[in-house]
């Protein structure tokens, strides 16, 4: 579904992605490890098209999406929930999950996206006339997760989603990610809840200083001794 | 004093307000969305009230009528400055010096390009109401005040709703507050920055219209407007509609009083003594940023 081949990005004279390739096979929930500065950020920035590679492609569906801006990637469903959930602060919360229907092309379901989003996180439609700056952090990730859900994905992508949350909200949000996988939708899960995350998904990639480390079943990764040693703090 | 005088005064600093609070409206747009402090925006709104003249003059259009041709007349032609002039320079590191040095520059062509076409001399949009008033009780309205009030509460109204109500309004809102976020859910910033300038062009030119129906304008009458749209700004709050609004009520209601009040020479004095005040003691303004 979405392939990453020998990816390379550099900013000014240092590289951030250094050949790294990986995939998200349809329905399935990847994870995407590392440590700070390892490029998780500057991956999913890469495939958002909010950064320009300076080598390697992307494909999306057998078709490259190389050179493709923000708004044509996210029309092909490539719909990105971003670090710091970077909702509009000044706007209300239902403003913002409309915001996420922006595209025509999802903008007719709207009413509709809006009221399945409401069914999933009925917290937000409680607060919907609040403003998205005056919310707590596990209201916020709810309404950045459903911002993203309006433009109807088709491939999840997560930065971080926990982050800064208490562990309630924390698992909250994961519980809802498993359930919106099982429903059938692609995940990619950036994460430093290491444990958490290999216990959720199928496949993982452990990315170092912009290369792929390891990489394998999550099952696998989670009794990897480097790993263990290095994210598990085992 | 009586309190007729003040009363007038208050009333006529209220319409005043308002078209100062049109006329500045898109300046804060442009300034909070897209980090340009376009220089000639008020040179654009004196542009709208020389079209106003002389379509007033040659056809004997009305100037509210006209403003509806050349409202858009100066959508389409903001599209073009934008595409041909502000797009380059938005990939600048210093964006607002850039836009500044650029839009002074474009500001002195267009008050050049006035001169050649309606010379230097005052003019006045006299339709055919101009010497009718409505006179309630002591107190009297000329009616090209009136119209230029309500062409003014008309263009606030607009570019309100706007923001608030539709996609693309809302998608002006979202680039202005979270750009990447904004970017990610499908919004093309250098297509809502577009439309973000030529309607903020558009605005100065309907704002245009409503002054010269109270003022009589030059064409360097926009360097005089330009502190207005500084000061309105700076008072209301960067990008914020409805604080502009209210800060044109405001500066309009001191410029009305002063100006009955005071000797004429002082009333300058007052409004600018007002700006470096408020740039020391509240340089983000009396309300909150943000559209």
């Amino acid at each position: 579904m979405l392939r990453v081949d020998n990816l390379t990005v550099c900013y000014g004279q240092m590289q951030a992605l250094r050949g790294v390739s990986m995939e998200v096979s349809p329905g399935e929930m990847v994870a995407l490890i590392g440590g700070n500065g390892a490029g998780k950020t500057t991956l999913l920035n890469t495939i958002s098209g909010l950064i320009t590679p300076a080598g390697g492609s992307l494909s999306w569906e057998g078709r490259p999406l190389n050179g493709l801006t923000p708004d044509m990637i996210c029309r092909q469903g490539i719909v990105q929930v971003p670090e710091g959930r970077k909702l509009f602060p000044a706007m209300t919360v239902e403003e913002n999950l409309i915001m996420g229907a922006y595209l025509p092309a999802v903008r007719k379901q709207s009413r509709e996206s809006l009221r399945k989003v409401y069914d999933i996180f009925p917290r937000l439609a409680d607060r919907r006339r609040q403003l998205a700056g005056s919310m707590s952090g596990g209201e916020q990730q709810m309404a950045a997760l459903g911002r993203a859900l309006m433009a109807r994905p088709r491939l999840l992508m997560l930065d971080e989603p926990s982050l800064g949350l208490s562990p309630k909200a924390a698992a909250e949000i994961f519980g809802t990610i498993k359930v919106l996988n099982k429903e059938g939708l692609s995940v990619l899960l950036v994460s430093q809840e290491v444990l958490e995350t290999l216990a959720i998904t199928a496949h993982g990639y452990v990315l170092e200083n912009g290369v792929v480390a390891l990489k394998g079943p999550s099952s696998e990764l989670r009794e990897d001794p480097k790993v263990k040693t290095s994210y598990l703090g085992l | 004093m009586d309190a007729v005088l003040i009363i007038q005064s208050l009333i006529s600093g209220i319409m005043m307000g308002m078209v100062y609070a049109l006329l500045s409206v898109g300046f804060s747009l442009t300034w909070g969305v897209m980090h340009v402090i376009h220089i000639s925006h008020a040179a654009f709104g004196l542009l709208g009230a020389y079209l106003a003249y002389s379509l007033l003059q040659y056809f004997g259009m009305d100037p509210v009528v006209s403003a509806a041709v050349s409202v858009p007349l100066l959508f389409l032609l903001a599209c073009g400055i934008y595409q041909l002039l502000i797009r380059p320079i938005t990939r600048a590191k210093e964006v607002i010096v850039a836009s500044m040095i650029l839009t002074f520059g474009l500001a002195i062509i267009l008050e050049n390009v006035m001169v050649l076409i309606w010379k230097a001399d005052p003019r006045v949009l006299t339709p055919t109401y101009a010497s009718g008033a409505l006179i309630v009780g002591p107190f009297y309205f000329q009616y090209p005040h009136l119209v230029g009030f309500g062409l003014s509460i008309l263009g606030i109204t607009a570019i309100y709703l706007f923001l608030k109500k539709t996609y693309t309004g809302m998608a002006v809102r979202a680039a202005w507050q979270q750009p990447e976020a904004a970017q990610l859910y499908g919004v093309n910033l250098y297509r809502i920055s577009m439309i973000t300038f030529a309607l903020a062009v558009s605005t100065a030119g309907a704002g245009g219209i409503s002054l010269a129906l109270l003022n009589s304008f030059e064409p360097h009458s926009h360097n005089l407007w330009l502190i207005y749209l500084f000061l309105v700004v700076i008072v209301g709050g960067v990008g914020n509609v409805i604080g502009t609004a209210l800060a044109g009520l405001i500066i309009g209601v001191i410029t009305g009083l002063s100006m009955a009040f005071l000797p004429y020479q002082w009333v300058n004095l007052v409004t600018f003594g007002l700006l470096m005040i408020f740039l020391i003691f509240r340089p983000h303004g009396l309300f909150k940023q943000g559209v």
